[in-house]
């Protein structure tokens, strides 16, 4: 799979990023939410270092730094790092609220994780 | 519409008592009196890193069953924020129970917790505990509630980080940043009650005034920042060898005072000896040397000197360690009223 396929793959993750975090900061507010943001990367981040080039802030996510470290990743490297990702922050949410954060984010979270395995299934 | 507006009302009401409170018991039971006016739940609470304090607002017919699981609850959320799990066994747990509303029906018996919301309080990314709202009711909570939910933990968070700097605020007042001991400020206020306490009642009161030995060598040899670990040495060491009830203050830039109530002269004789050893004896790390410092220290005492004011107890000690430096430093020297008419 060619270097397109991973651009897109983290285009799909960082705007996806960016709608959940502009969803769920009305809910919760950015503070928090970076706070949630940055306990799901430490769980990822040792198995995904481009992690590590997230960055967060009150203003809000920026995947700006990640697309130097992935440059040389396959896409399903990418994929897999991010679905990490995604898996640790919902766990947050739902540990925090139960369904309330969840139920607002999965019309949006899952056509999105279908639209990324179908590049990676082209492969 | 209306009930947009009504919220927002109870919700700015809310923030306003939050704002007026002044510890967190108080601030739990401001948030809590409004709740219930924007939702229908059974208990709040906030949990407090600090203590492992847990403060519950809570309808009063929940049953223990349910405040276990509220307990459970919060507990199990901020081990998953910390990455770490905290004992339910070690929660210090204070539960305010209040009719919440009266014209809500009184909570099952048998009830156990069904839906909460709970959120993180942090300040400068640092997680310091945990708010959370709980009903004995499933999915009792909607997107709405946790926004509003969120305003009210803000601040509550916001006041909470304001008591805080308050507080810093407060001890810069009275304590001396370098030493950790009470500054000047302090020692005259303290000084002045106990002076006044001695005075009325008739009870002993000593001043010990203590000066490091060529303490000037010192900075001018090894620098400042140098003579600071010497300070700080010996400010350590003073707190480490007075009573409870005695004040240790710095009184000067190489100067402290000890004030302690209810010691005679014979008392107080005992305790600067004491401390004048334990300096001599001690070797303080100064670059790659070790150094080893003395002190001078003068002695008043009321009624034994017979001072009339606090201001004369003062001067008193100030001529005792003004004797005892022209004595030959490292010793203690007691007030003389032959030598000083």
């Amino acid at each position: 799979m060619g270097k397109g396929s991973s651009d897109q793959i983290l285009e799909l993750y960082s705007n996806l990023l960016l709608e959940i975090w502009e969803d769920v900061s009305a809910l919760i507010g950015e503070t928090i939410l970076a706070l949630l943001f940055q306990l799901a990367i430490n769980k990822v981040e040792e198995k995904y270092p481009f992690f590590a080039a997230v960055h967060l802030s009150e203003e809000g996510v920026s995947l700006e730094g990640v697309k130097e470290r992935v440059r040389s990743l396959p896409a399903v490297e990418i994929h897999r790092g991010f679905q990490g990702f995604m898996t640790h922050l919902f766990d947050l949410f739902t540990t925090l609220s139960e369904g309330v954060i969840t139920r607002e984010l999965f019309p949006k979270v899952i056509p999105k994780v279908k639209e990324a395995e179908r590049l990676i299934s082209k492969q | 519409m209306k009930l947009v507006f009504k919220n927002l009302n109870v919700l700015r009401s809310m923030i306003n008592d939050i704002n007026a409170s002044s510890d967190l018991k108080e601030i739990v039971e401001s948030a809590g009196a409004n709740l219930s006016a924007l939702f229908d739940f059974s208990s709040f609470g906030m949990f407090w890193k600090d203590g492992h304090l847990l403060h519950l607002y809570q309808e009063e017919s929940c049953p223990p069953s349910f405040t276990q699981g509220v307990v459970k609850q919060i507990i199990k959320v901020y081990s998953a924020l910390m990455g770490e799990t905290l004992d339910v066994e070690r929660v210090n747990l204070h539960v305010e129970k209040k009719m919440l509303n009266p014209d809500q029906m009184r909570v099952d018996p048998m009830a156990t917790l069904k839906s909460h919301l709970t959120l993180p309080i942090a300040l400068e990314g640092e997680i310091l505990g945990c708010i959370s709202i709980n009903s004995d009711q499933p999915n009792a909570f909607d997107a709405q509630d946790l926004q509003f939910f969120s305003v009210i933990g803000y601040q509550m968070t916001a006041t909470i980080e304001h008591l805080q700097r308050l507080s810093s605020v407060k001890n810069l007042a009275i304590y001396d940043t370098l030493t950790g001991l009470y500054n000047r400020r302090y020692f005259d206020e303290k000084f002045g009650t106990e002076a006044q306490q001695a005075f009325v009642n008739k009870t002993s009161l000593s001043l010990v005034l203590i000066d490091i030995d060529h303490f000037k060598k010192v900075n001018d040899t090894f620098g400042h920042p140098e003579g600071d670990k010497i300070l700080r040495g010996v400010a350590t060491l003073l707190k480490n060898s007075v009573r409870k009830k005695d004040t240790v203050a710095r009184y000067g830039g190489e100067e402290f005072i000890l004030i302690l109530p209810e010691a005679n002269l014979e008392g107080a004789s005992m305790i600067a000896e004491r401390i004048r050893k334990l300096v001599e004896n001690t070797s303080f790390d100064i670059g790659n040397a070790h150094l080893n410092a003395t002190i001078s220290l003068g002695i008043s005492s009321f009624p034994s000197h017979r001072a009339r004011s606090k201001e004369e107890l003062l001067k008193m000690a100030d001529l005792a360690l003004y004797r005892a430096k022209g004595e030959g430093r490292n010793r203690v020297s007691l007030y003389d009223p032959a030598q000083n008419p």
